[in-house]
């Protein structure tokens, strides 16, 4: 290898191992967030609002999943992301606790028991639940009238010709499938569920809106974007089965005392976004295609909140 | 009258491609499957479009017609350089005419249905695109093609894509409507898909060319090392990033001045390791090929008259070797431009991050938008490794370079 | 020069080298011959310590050979190899060059050594000087191998085989360019090789080895005239002994001083053998003897040789 080789391989090497270095100063906020849809969008939310009030920012959204969000929190590799109450009963392994079911109780719960084991503090949550849901076709829906899982349940047990596309972890987890049949009293045979790899509700509701090997109902979130444009629509829990899964911004302790002005940032952003909101911000996302960055700038822009 | 096997084959492949299977496919949002649409209900449609001119309705036609007459030519006429010359440019056109053609139907599409509509390439493009390129790589090779000249063919078209793409006419299709949306992400991705090959590249040679050295030298160790290089490459990818998420954030966070550097337990860090990892078996097993293969009277004659190991090594024995470690690197190289899309499920970006975005939307021009660049980049590395190795070997035959 | 004393050497329980003990002069060049797998290879290695010996001692110019750096001591002593062993992705130029450039050499200085080298080996400098290794043929390489050997100007020159891999024709052209440069540089020269022949006509002094251990030492007459054993004896060809001592011979010695006769002429630089054999071709018993420019120097006749009349005119 002659001389000019080697030193561009030098220089290039040196460029590149430098950039890592250059983004670790001290003083930037390091905002992350789930690969997910509403993850992208809720982190670059975040993200920009800070950077909007004057807080250096090092945007380090769609990360991994949530095992992978909690250990880079709590190892210090992440600042600050967005997070749900809900998984507040996994982290600190108390499913069986009702206080998840009901959004204030379990947001609280969550925040102290985070601030006192890891020193995280939860933020202003926003007023939505993005909790497991079963969305059923609109046809079937409109056809047998059916509006809540309770409806449903009784026109399942009735006979009704039922197929859920559900992710394995949905149709085992005690507090999902499970807590809906003996909540709402029905029972799914072998052949009513279709059970898919991974947890995507993509999957499940494409499945279900195009009645792949005879699905009509899909496992959902509750701020899920496609959802209506797909032709399903969400059905109710009105018993309360599932947690509260309200979206907030979690961040390290130390974080925030150096920039105490990121509560109330946030507050003013997480308070506006309600469940029809941030389904359609997810729309425009999924639906439409658009970047997760463009559309939350957009939506800030809408409401006064940056320039 | 001798026929062009290859090319009627070919072009009997595509022929029937258009005719079977759908050249488009639209659907009504880009999260749901499409219903194909066939070439000739495609051509029909268009030509019955009212937004659109005569001329861009009978030029499609006629252009198609000449190029397929072309391509018939070009069967059963000899094979002169020229006539070899003009199928080849006639199936790279044929190539970017269809493209046109699919790309005026969908702003057909657009304007008759909602916006949401998606019409993204059918399995008949991708068929018949796979049979140009078959053609075409004949051809080349029938001729004889010198290395500049294929050079010029892949310009050629990639500029023809280049101008259809940049006139606007196949902004419709979905594929262009995803690279709208993430025009800004992508040149980014890539860029960072680039940064993570060569930053593992850089660790790998460190690492792997001693390692293959030492192993020839200690043919002992072979024994136990080599083992260890072909378990590693059994472990499945998304495994290994996990598996060094752990140590990673550990190390980081007991010494704060390597975390200053950049490790961590997720991102580059841990991406960088696991596909240094991958990249150590093809380079270590082709250095010790390489050093197996310098002929032993050299090896003899250089140490009778005196010269020491190291500079053994560094005169006879590395430039001899070089060719056949190029050939590893190589491997390390476009197995890492792969590898690297999975990195992004540990944070570490690159394309592999829109492609995941895609698959979890089930949004496959997404994919497709991601995938190719990962191919093309693929490709060039190829193309560079290539010229590389031919370098080498000109030097050691001592032919002009 | 180089004397071996009470040298042994084993591979594990193998014994390959038993109690050598030989002195190499200055000036001489020794042929080391025998059967394939005597030890005449690993007495060569031992010189210039590719080998190490187990027990005895060693010496070059007076001083061990192990108190010396074994690269310096390589540096100085020229090294020639069966394969060649050239470097294929360097020129002829730089092939040759190696060890002068190894010990320092002036730039213009190793010029023209190089240059000198190759005229000496009968390769063109302008045109075989920018050649690589394989487009050359296999006696152009050895040439150059040969050349790469002396280019450092050492003391000593080994070679190990040298000429084994080449065709009948090229070898024995090589074979009298080694005896030339050998009379024209006087360097002391340590050839192992297991073609009696080559032996006969390159050697000053035979050592015959077998199974590590020397059988016979002597000029190439002694050990023609005077084997010690019937190993020897059969090694160098018992069958045409009288032949081989016949090619150890010059026409000089066996010419008479008479007037030219009407035959054929030969050169006066012929060996016996030669003559006889132009002899038999001619079918003559008469040659007449000419020096390099056609002058008549005798006649030479076939009695003589084979010593039916009176003592020949020395």
């Amino acid at each position: 290898m002659n001389n000019l080789a080697r030193r561009l391989i030098l220089c290039t090497t040196v460029a590149f191992l430098a950039g890592p270095v250059m983004a670790q100063s001290n003083g930037v906020v390091r905002v992350g967030s789930k690969i997910d849809t509403e993850g992208k969008l809720l982190g670059n939310m975040i993200a920009l609002s800070l950077e909007a009030n004057g807080i250096k920012v090092n945007n380090k959204t769609s990360l991994g999943n949530t095992k992978i969000m909690r250990s880079a929190i709590t190892s210090g590799e992440i600042d600050i992301y967005p997070e749900y109450t809900g998984n507040g009963a996994f982290f600190f392994s108390e499913e069986t606790n009702p206080d998840w079911k009901h959004a204030q109780a379990g947001f609280e719960r969550v925040r102290a028991l985070d601030l006192k084991h890891n020193r995280i503090v939860w933020l202003t949550p926003a007023p939505a639940n993005n909790t497991w849901a079963i969305a059923v076709r609109k046809d079937v829906a409109n056809a047998n009238q059916l509006k809540t899982l309770d409806d449903m349940g009784k026109w399942i047990s009735a006979g009704g010709q039922f197929k859920l596309a559900a992710s394995a972890e949905f149709a085992e987890r005690s507090d999902a499938l499970p807590a809906f049949q003996s909540a709402y009293g029905f029972k799914l045979k072998p052949e009513q569920l279709l059970t898919l790899a991974g947890g995507d509700t993509a999957v499940t509701i494409r499945a279900a809106a195009e009645k792949t090997s005879g699905v009509n109902a899909a496992m959902a979130y509750g701020t899920d974007g496609p959802v209506a444009a797909l032709g399903l629509v969400i059905m109710a829990d009105t018993k309360g089965v599932q947690p509260i899964y309200a979206p907030a911004p979690i961040i390290r302790a130390e974080v925030l005392a150096k920039y105490p002005k990121i509560k109330e940032v946030l507050a003013s952003v997480f308070q506006q976004l309600d469940s029809p909101t941030l389904q359609a911000l997810n729309a425009k996302i999924q639906l439409e295609g658009q970047d997760a960055k463009k559309v939350a700038a957009e939506f800030l822009r809408s409401k006064n909140l940056i320039k | 009258m001798r026929i062009a096997f290859a090319t009627l084959t070919t072009a009997g492949m595509a022929f029937a491609a258009l005719a079977g299977l759908p050249l488009v496919s639209v659907a009504p949002n880009r999260l749901v499957s499409g219903e194909g649409v066939s070439g000739w209900a495609m051509l029909a449609q268009v030509r019955a479009g009212i937004h659109v001119s005569t001329i861009e309705t009978t030029l499609p036609v006629l252009l198609l017609t000449a190029l397929l007459a072309l391509i018939g030519i070009g069967v059963f006429a000899r094979q002169t350089r020229l006539l070899n010359l003009g199928v080849i440019a006639g199936t790279a056109t044929l190539i970017l005419a269809l493209l046109g053609l699919c790309g005026a139907y969908a702003a057909q599409v657009a304007l008759a249905q909602s916006p949401y509509a998606r019409t993204s390439l059918g399995s008949a493009f991708w068929l018949v695109t796979l049979m140009a390129w078959l053609a075409v790589m004949d051809r080349l090779h029938a001729m004889q093609a010198p290395l500049w000249l294929r050079g010029l063919v892949w310009a050629g078209w990639l500029a023809g894509a280049w101008w259809l793409a940049a006139s606007g006419s196949i902004d419709q299709l979905s594929l262009m409507k995803e690279y709208a949306n993430h025009a800004d992400t992508l040149g980014a991705a890539v860029a960072r898909h680039l940064e993570i090959v060569v930053l593992t590249l850089v660790p790998t040679l460190c690492l792997g060319i001693p390692m293959g050295w030492v192993l020839h030298r200690w043919t002992r160790l072979q024994a136990a090392l080599m083992p260890v290089l072909n378990t590693i490459q059994t472990i499945p990818s998304i495994a290994l990033f996990g598996l060094l998420m752990v140590p990673l954030a550990w190390m980081a966070k007991s010494w704060p001045t390597l975390a200053s550097w950049g490790v961590s337990g997720i991102g580059l860090a841990p991406a960088v390791v696991a596909l240094t990892l991958y990249s150590l078996l093809p380079v270590v097993r082709a250095t010790l090929a390489g050093l197996a293969q310098v002929p032993a009277g050299v090896l003899q004659a250089a140490r009778g008259m005196g010269m020491g190991a190291a500079r053994i090594l560094w005169q006879a024995q590395l430039p001899l070797a070089a060719p056949v470690i190029l050939a590893g690197v190589r491997t390390a190289a476009l197995q890492t431009v792969g590898l690297a899309a999975v990195a992004a499920l540990i944070g570490a970006g690159g394309l592999g991050a829109i492609m995941f975005d895609g698959l979890f939307s089930t949004a496959h021009d997404l994919v497709l938008l991601a995938v190719l660049p990962i191919l093309g980049l693929a490709l060039v590395c190829d193309a560079v490794f290539v010229l590389f190795t031919l370098l080498a070997r000109r030097s050691l035959k001592g032919e002009p370079t | 020069m180089i004397t071996f004393e009470n040298v042994r050497k084993s591979y594990g329980q193998q014994c390959v080298v038993r109690d050598l003990n030989l002195h190499i002069q200055r000036g001489e060049l020794v042929a080391l011959i025998g059967a394939s797998g005597s030890g005449k290879s690993t007495i060569l290695k031992m010189i210039n310590r590719l080998e190490p010996h187990d027990t005895g001692r060693i010496l070059f110019d007076s001083h061990e050979i192990n108190s010396f750096n074994p690269r310096e001591l390589r540096l100085r002593m020229g090294y020639a190899i069966q394969s060649v062993g050239l470097f294929p992705h360097w020129t002829v130029t730089r092939n040759i060059a190696t060890v002068p450039t190894l010990m320092g050499w002036s730039k213009t200085r190793i010029g023209e050594r190089v240059h000198a080298l190759l005229t000496m080996l009968d390769l063109e400098p302008e045109m075989y000087g920018p050649r690589y290794p394989h487009q050359l043929s296999g006696g152009q390489q050895q040439r150059v191998g040969v050349a790469r050997a002396l280019a450092g100007d050492p003391d000593v020159l080994l070679m190990d085989e040298p000429f084994g891999a080449l065709d009948p024709v090229t070898r024995a052209s090589l074979q009298q360019e080694l005896k030339r440069i050998h009379q024209m540089s006087g360097k002391t020269i340590v050839l192992v090789t297991h073609d009696i022949d080559e032996a006969l006509l390159l050697a000053t002094r035979v050592v015959l080895i077998d199974h590590g251990q020397v059988v016979q030492v002597g000029t190439p007459l002694d050990l023609l005239s005077q084997p010690a054993n019937d190993f020897v004896a059969d090694f160098v060809g018992r069958s045409d002994m009288g032949i081989k001592l016949l090619s150890l011979q010059q026409v000089r010695a066996f010419m008479r001083d008479e007037p030219p006769l009407p035959q054929a002429a030969i050169a006066i630089a012929t060996t016996l053998r030669e003559a006889v054999s132009t002899m038999v071709q001619n079918r003559t018993q008469s040659l007449n003897v000419q020096d390099p420019a056609g002058q008549h120097l005798g006649v030479l006749h076939a009695a003589d040789v084979f010593g039916a009349s009176a003592a020949p005119h020395a």
